[in-house]
């Protein structure tokens, strides 16, 4: 038993990746099998995951940055996994966040899918999770890129899945852009190892060092790839084009998946290897700082913008994901410890946002089949736990007090004055009120507006089931709670902020 | 000034939020639970504020920490009430409890009670909270709180005219909260602080301290209805249900003049103000509130617009009070605070009275009114008048202080705003009590008793003796208490 314990211990980096892959292709063999266990497995699997998760935060916060290495091959030979307070965060949030998925699309995917495809979304579900768990501890370049490809082909088999023109159009551009997007990184990683040798981002970032002075403009191209893979991969405006159809044709949960986590892992991503990797000096050679906050800023607008003028409630939830993207840029970009904590503590609050509005418009979706916003009308007195949730995530996305969006905002609009720079500020500022002006309009009609008279608004709403209504209220409350109690998960924030 | 520790402002802030649910939950059970529940809440709430008096007269300062919100930035949940605090919290409570008590027989005939009940009593809890708390981002939380809970009031009937004003409401509610927090997270840039518990937080003038002032000039302008802000009032008061238009009316505006209150003497210090220069801003707004507020007022013809555009002329002399930093227009400012509440929560009142009776909101139809509906009438009368500012009633002893206020600010000039503006409420208030009393139907018809019950008349005739009692009394509570906050402001003795 001791021995199991130890085992358990000491290899949980490794047992948390390699739990989802194995669950993940037991679902094809389950399939043929034990069809109804499939969604139980999935579950347990993510049971295993946080417990392993609990574990690693155990000994981060007992003993600091755990390392580990895949079949004891010390670096720079061996991958690497590190997990740190930031690893952890991530881990957390991922965890937590696709259970609650999970939970729901257990009833969900029986109305969205066919019969027969529904194990086989647990088996690219699981393997998506698995992938960006990965690539949160991972400290190796190609193991990195190894991670991103299994995401990516993941995603694009959650989006496509569903088998109608629509979804297999969004999942074939989702494919490709992001096919370009994981070549821009294989080849800067390519450039990277031909300069330093090293694939271990330690090892590398050491020999970026000297290698910057000899070989300048490697480095720099480099830099210039990786940028725009990863603004691809997380949907950064001008490259999002190929979110707002993946994410609203897709079957709610593989939304709430793809806008809750998928594209803020990048994110993560694209910050580590910023900070840790690329030497210091890089930053005065090109003001790659100011260049990510001038895509954020035009992220959050034109997400903003294009988000008021949709009709179909999951698209325009999706272009708000850019518009939030953004903000997690914007922290990025201002790059000091009230902006990097704001910025970094939304990859957590968006989450719990994001994934919460996309399961209330998949349970609107699932009781009434209403997608157009216009319709939702008076649908506030028919589904009232929905609406009341959708209204919650709504203050959060406008930064209510109380709400968990309030409190990452602030810290990024602190950022911005402790980097001098007010003009985002004003970014912050103006982009909540537009965020005023898509998501209220929607609740207010729910509960206010007098449904039409014609008789196609009389749909029948079904009941939602309690595996639908119970991811709900807990993210539900998780904004809240995040709202007014914010500060053990700030304290873990600036922990991870702090490694910078 | 001592500071001593008490669970009181808690309790009066959170006690009102935690009911809600019980009143939510009830509601299943029995209506009649849930009206009881309200009002019993309301008058807990009322006598948990004010059991901090003694504390309070003894000239000490509340002070409690609840839990630190936000690491590393000082900024706790603090609570923190001085005689300032004391005053508003009073006076919202009070009037909450009347109308609460009012809500009960009003909206016995009104549709969606189930969400009208815990709407209010919650945001009665927010708006205590405004009041209560030690710093400024706290103020935020329940400002916005309060602001956004009270949409689902204004919206209460839900007719198109009515999501209309709402609508407007939201968007400015929400531009002034943004305002808002500029303003918040300006000040804790340049000062590292954003505890009301230190004066003067903001002393270097620079572009940003001009910024910082500019934003909570919009953010608590748009809530007092502060010319051009003033926008969304006269739509959003008059749509929603009479005692929650006293409410909006009557409270919730002064959480803005409370917020510039704070802004002037807290964040910056008068001397400061004075000397950039920068209130001369408010100072004008405030005079061009006044004569617009009565000015339009006169053009209304629905009872409850004329009484919304009444409520922004008189925020203009709370306003114009708080601008000129002299010892008697500012007791004058606090002490109309009081009056307004009183004055305008009987109007409001009234006017919800007698739609109940009558169905009528047009002033040109109430002709007679007063022979079928005397009680209500009478205290409309005392509370017009009051408005107006005749002698002895409280709203004369305000605007006598204001007027002492500016002679001593050397600008008899606004006296002469102060009289013009009394002459237009005149102008407007009268006509409707004399066709009341006098109105050629009052001559034909014959003298019909059809009040509303009891549970109505009883909150508008307290609210109408006060105005009365508050004008004439020798031991004049809320006097006193204006005086203590005037000496603790200008005294510097936060």
């Amino acid at each position: 038993m001791t021995t199991a314990m130890n085992i358990i211990q000491g290899h949980s980096p490794a047992l948390i990746v390699v739990t989802f892959l194995l669950f993940s292709y037991l679902m094809p063999v389950l399939d043929s099998w034990k069809k109804n266990w499939c969604a139980t497995l999935a579950i347990a699997a993510h049971v295993l995951a946080l417990f392993f998760t609990g574990i690693l935060a155990w000994q981060v916060f007992t003993t600091g940055t755990v390392t580990y290495h895949m079949g004891n091959w010390p670096p720079p030979w061996g991958i690497e996994f590190v997990i740190d307070y930031l690893a952890i965060f991530m881990l957390t949030t991922i965890t937590v966040v696709s259970l609650l998925i999970l939970i729901f699309a257990t009833k969900d995917l029986g109305h969205e899918l066919k019969a027969q495809v529904s194990s086989w979304y647990y088996t690219l579900y699981l393997l998506l999770v698995g992938a960006m768990i990965g690539l949160a501890i991972t400290n190796d370049f190609f193991n990195m890129f190894v991670f991103m490809e299994i995401a990516a082909i993941s995603a694009c088999g959650i989006i496509a899945i569903k088998e109608d023109k629509e979804c297999v159009e969004a999942s074939f551009k989702y494919l490709i852009l992001s096919a370009v997007g994981t070549g821009c990184v294989l080849l800067s990683v390519a450039m990277l190892y031909m300069v330093t040798g090293h694939l271990n981002f330690t090892f590398a970032a050491e020999a970026l060092v000297p290698a910057l002075e000899l070989y300048p403009n490697n480095i720099l191209v480099a830099l210039a790839l990786f940028s725009a893979g990863f603004i691809v991969k997380a949907a950064l405006f001008p490259l999002h084009v190929w979110l707002p159809d993946a994410h609203s044709s897709a079957p709610s949960p593989s939304s709430a998946i793809l806008s809750g986590l998928v594209i803020k892992i990048y994110a993560y991503a694209y910050l580590k290897l910023l900070l840790k990797v690329f030497p210091g000096d890089i930053f005065s050679m090109v003001p790659i700082y100011d260049m990510i906050l001038i895509l954020a800023s035009l992220s959050i607008f034109f997400g903003s913008l294009f988000a008021i003028v949709q009709e179909d409630i999951k698209r325009m939830l999706a272009f708000s994901s850019i518009a939030q993207i953004g903000y997690v840029f914007l922290g990025i970009g201002l790059a000091n410890q009230a902006g990097l904590t704001g910025g970094i503590l939304h990859i957590f609050n968006h989450a719990l946002m994001k994934a919460m509005l996309f399961l209330s418009a998949g349970a609107i979706i699932y009781c009434t089949g209403i997608r157009n916003i216009d319709q939702l009308k008076g649908i506030g007195a028919k589904m009232p736990l929905v609406m009341g949730v959708f209204a919650v995530g709504a203050m959060s996305m406008v930064g209510i007090p109380t709400t968990n969006g309030f409190i990452s905002k602030l810290y990024l609009a602190l950022g911005t004055l402790d980097a001098g720079k007010p003009f985002y500020l004003g970014v912050i500022l103006v982009s909540s009120f537009l965020n005023v002006i898509y998501y209220f309009p929607i609740v207010i009609n729910a509960f206010f507006g007098e449904p039409g008279e014609e008789p196609e608004n009389d749909i029948p709403v079904k009941k939602l089931p309690l595996e639908m209504s119970i991811p709900l209220v807990i993210l539900a409350a998780g904004i809240l709670f995040f709202g007014i109690f914010p500060r053990h998960m700030l304290i873990l924030v600036e922990r991870a902020v702090a490694i910078f | 000034m001592e500071r001593t520790t008490s669970i009181l402002p808690v309790f009066a802030a959170l006690f009102p939020m935690v009911m809600t649910f019980a009143i939510y939950y009830v509601q299943k059970e029995s209506p009649k639970l849930r009206n009881n529940l309200s009002v019993l809440t309301s008058i807990i709430t009322f006598i948990s504020v004010a059991a901090m008096y003694p504390i309070i007269a003894e000239g000490k300062i509340i002070v409690f920490e609840l839990f630190e919100v936000l690491p590393d930035m000082g900024v706790v949940g603090t609570f923190r009430v001085d005689v300032l605090s004391f005053c508003l919290a009073l006076v919202a409570s009070f009037v909450w409890m009347l109308a609460t008590i009012f809500s009960v027989d009003y909206m016995s005939h009104e549709h969606a009670q189930n969400r009208y009940y815990p709407t209010l009593i919650f945001t009665l809890g927010a708006c205590i909270g405004i009041f209560v708390v030690g710093d400024l981002f706290s103020f935020f939380i329940f400002f916005e709180l309060m602001s956004v809970i009270s949409y689902v009031l204004v919206v209460h009937e839900e007719s198109v005219e009515a999501l209309k004003a709402g609508y407007k409401y939201i968007v400015m509610t929400i531009i002034g909260g943004l305002s808002l927090l500029l303003g918040v997270i300006n000040t804790y840039e340049i000062s590292g602080s954003v505890s009301l518990d230190q004066i003067g937080l903001i002393t270097e003038p620079s572009g940003l301290a001009l910024a910082t002032f500019i934003a909570f000039l919009i953010g608590f302008g748009m809530k007092a209805g502060m010319f051009p802000l003033h926008v969304w009032l006269p739509d959003a008061h008059p749509v929603a249900p009479a005692p929650a238009s006293a409410l909006l009316s009557g409270v919730m505006l002064k959480t803005g003049a409370y917020g510039l209150i704070r802004v002037f003497y807290n964040v910056f210090t008068p001397e400061f103000l004075q000397e950039t220069g920068w209130i001369t801003i408010v100072t004008v707004l405030a005079v061009i509130t006044i004569l617009l507020g009565s000015a339009v007022a006169l053009t209304q013809y629905d009872l409850k617009r004329r009484l919304a555009y009444s409520s922004i002329g008189q925020m203009g002399y709370i306003l114009l009070g708080l601008s000129l930093f002299t010892h008697t227009a500012l007791v004058g400012a606090v002490f109309h605070i009081f009056s307004h509440a009183f004055m305008k929560g009987c109007l409001f009142l009234c006017a919800g009275a007698i739609i109940v009776k009558t169905g009528q909101r047009d002033i040109r139809e109430l002709s007679g009114i007063g022979l079928k509906m005397p009680v209500t009438m009478i205290a409309f009368t005392t509370a017009a008048l009051a408005m107006i500012g005749i002698p002895p009633l409280n709203g004369f002893l305000s605007k006598w202080n204001l007027a002492l206020g500016s002679l001593e600010a050397g600008a008899p000039v606004f006296v002469i705003v102060l009289l013009i503006s009394s002459l237009l409420n005149g102008l407007y208030y009268l006509p409707i009590i004399i066709s009341a009393f006098f109105g050629t139907e009052a001559q034909e018809k014959k003298f019909t008793f059809d009040e509303v019950p009891f549970k109505m008349l009883m909150p508008i005739t307290i609210l109408a003796l006060l105005c009365l009692v508050f004008g004439v009394s020798p031991i004049n509570l809320p006097f006193n208490l204006s005086k203590m906050v005037a000496d603790m402001l200008l005294g510097g003795g936060i």
